[in-house]
């Protein structure tokens, strides 16, 4: 199937589309995923969250087509991944979460432009493509390292920049933090921050947090999309994240068990300020 | 079993141009029945220091001493029964058709007996929350159960020390209580753990110990409250909290858990 304009968002079609998707692992009684339907606009930026077990992992895995639905549609920039896998990687690109699978080459730069290689790309335009995305995940310096003597957090932003060099206008990025310390997790989460009117983003994590900015967060607990709703509508429901595995951050945890209110106190500080206006004026009506 | 590392240095691809000091003159302690947390940056060195705990990796100078007796004496296989160490991403080790033949592996390598492998299996899986999983293939695990299949494995060599590289990484907040609250309970049955975390609110609920490394070198070692309150700004979030309080609120005390802190907080607020 050809389109024209590929590789290009048109106006009005959609970057991702499920359509009542079903997949089973072979010899497992329970659905990873059942009937799952949403869909994606070209720059959107959504959230998936739920708990280990509830089908984050294979929608990932049914998105660029390394599984195939049981029943039911994914479409990738009107490319379906079951049939056209190659196509559809050249639209979305996955930033898996154990960073230490995905790098294969001897040195930094060698496993960034590994997917450019493929792609039939000029020399000189790899080279450029290749040195900017290192410098945008924060590792310039680092092209000559060897992989094996990088740091779990180190590698997995080696991986990322692998993903950004080829260039894909759907990123989907499961825990794309997860082994990043907290100044690397600030690195990372700004430059996808930067991405966002230029890319489509599914991004999967456990850390609520990081979802504040997102368009919308997708739930899914049990192979069900339980929710699709905006974050502070979520953040703000505490039954739908206790049915759902999820916790709030410490900050925000603190704040709700003080009876404060925990959207309007984003810093340590601010929090400080308000249970110490708390304590005096308890202290005054005394 | 008292663990120590005494001056431990460790180069990657000394005498190349690629060569990299990951561990500069580390010296630490892991007591008998303590959680020891090891903290620090993105590169720090947390994943090679963990390494030489078993002798995975040789120093390049310094000593591993196990009960004061040098580690490089005593038999290997005996080392690593008694140093047990799940890597970062474990599950990826995973390779038998069943959970129960996975963990059964390491122990049947012991020359176990039949039957005290099988109760083994059971205990450890038991002992992870993944007891109903021991039929399951593998591969047919989430995340989370993966993860505990494989600490399982370990767990089955009955190590007198459990060194944990980042356990909670990718697992949901629910799950990753309950690991914390397995550490704790490890703890309880007098095995010793080493848990490697870059997350220091998580570290702070369940270490009596930490060290702290940065460039490859232990920058600080101590209780959670005394490293944390000396410098609150790396600090977990209920640290920071407490010590912009502690100025005007002296009698709040050094609160690190989350509990505790909650209740000092409490306190605070009912004037």
């Amino acid at each position: 199937m050809q389109n024209p304009g590929e590789g290009t968002h048109r106006g009005g079609s959609l970057a991702v589309s499920c359509q009542k998707v079903s997949f089973s692992y072979p010899g497992s009684a329970r659905p990873a995923l059942s009937d799952v339907s949403f869909e994606l606009s070209p720059g959107e930026y959504v959230g998936v969250v739920g708990p280990n077990g509830g089908g984050k992992s294979t929608l990932v895995r049914l998105l660029n087509g390394l599984l195939k639905p049981v029943s039911g549609r994914v479409l990738v920039s009107n490319h379906d991944p079951a049939t056209e896998p190659f196509e559809v990687r050249k639209h979305l690109g996955v930033l898996f979460q154990n960073p230490e699978n995905g790098l294969v080459a001897p040195f930094v730069e060698d496993d960034v432009a590994f997917g450019l290689e493929n792609l039939g790309v000029p020399r000189e335009e790899m080279q450029s493509r290749v040195a900017g995305a290192i410098r945008a995940v924060g590792l310039a310096g680092y092209e000559r390292r060897e992989p094996d003597t990088l740091s779990g957090g180190e590698k997995q932003r080696v991986a990322l920049a692998g993903l950004l060099a080829v260039e894909p206008e759907i990123l989907v990025l499961d825990e794309p933090t997860s082994m990043l310390d907290a100044a690397g997790r600030r690195e990372v989460l700004e430059h996808l921050h930067a991405l966002r009117s230029q890319k489509t983003v599914l991004h999967v994590t456990h850390h609520l947090e990081e979802l504040t900015g997102a368009d919308r967060i997708l739930v899914l607990n049990g192979g069900e999309l339980s929710a699709d709703l905006e974050p502070e509508r979520l953040l703000s429901d505490a039954e739908l994240l206790r049915e759902n595995r999820l916790m709030l951050p410490v900050l925000p945890r603190l704040a709700l068990e003080l009876g404060l209110p925990p959207a309007k106190l984003r810093t340590p500080e601010e929090l400080a300020a308000a249970i110490l206006a708390a304590a005096e004026s308890g202290t005054r009506a005394r | 079993m008292k663990l120590e590392l005494r001056d431990v240095s460790y180069v990657y691809a000394p005498g190349t141009p690629f060569e990299v000091e990951a561990l500069r003159g580390v010296s630490l302690v892991v007591e008998q029945g303590e959680v020891l947390g090891i903290v620090g940056g993105t590169g720090s060195g947390k994943s090679t220091l963990v390494q030489h705990m078993n002798l995975l990796l040789i120093p390049t100078s310094g000593d591993v001493l196990v009960d004061n007796v040098d580690a490089r004496t005593l038999k290997k296989s005996d080392l690593r029964r008694r140093v047990g160490l799940v890597f970062q991403f474990p599950e990826a080790a995973l390779f038998a058709p069943t959970v129960e033949e996975d963990v059964a592996f390491a122990p049947r390598q012991l020359g176990l007996g039949e039957a005290e492998v099988r109760e083994r299996v059971i205990e450890s899986l038991r002992a992870v929350g993944a007891g109903e999983l021991s039929a399951r293939s593998p591969f047919a695990l989430s995340g989370g159960e993966k993860r505990r299949a494989a600490i399982a494995g370990v767990l089955a060599m009955k190590p007198e020390v459990l060194v944990l590289d980042e356990p909670t990484a990718g697992l949901d907040p629910a799950t990753r209580r309950e690991l914390l609250a397995l550490i704790l309970g490890l703890r309880q049955t007098g095995i010793s753990v080493v848990l490697v975390s870059h997350d220091l609110d998580e570290v702070a609920e369940v270490a009596d110990r930490i060290c702290a490394l940065h460039e490859g070198r232990v920058s600080a070692t101590g209780t959670p409250a005394e490293l944390f309150y000396t410098d609150p700004a790396q600090a977990p979030v209920t640290v920071r909290v407490a010590s912009l309080l502690r100025a005007s609120k002296p009698g709040i005390g050094t609160p690190v858990r989350f509990e505790e802190t909650l209740q000092a907080l409490r306190a605070l607020q009912g004037g």
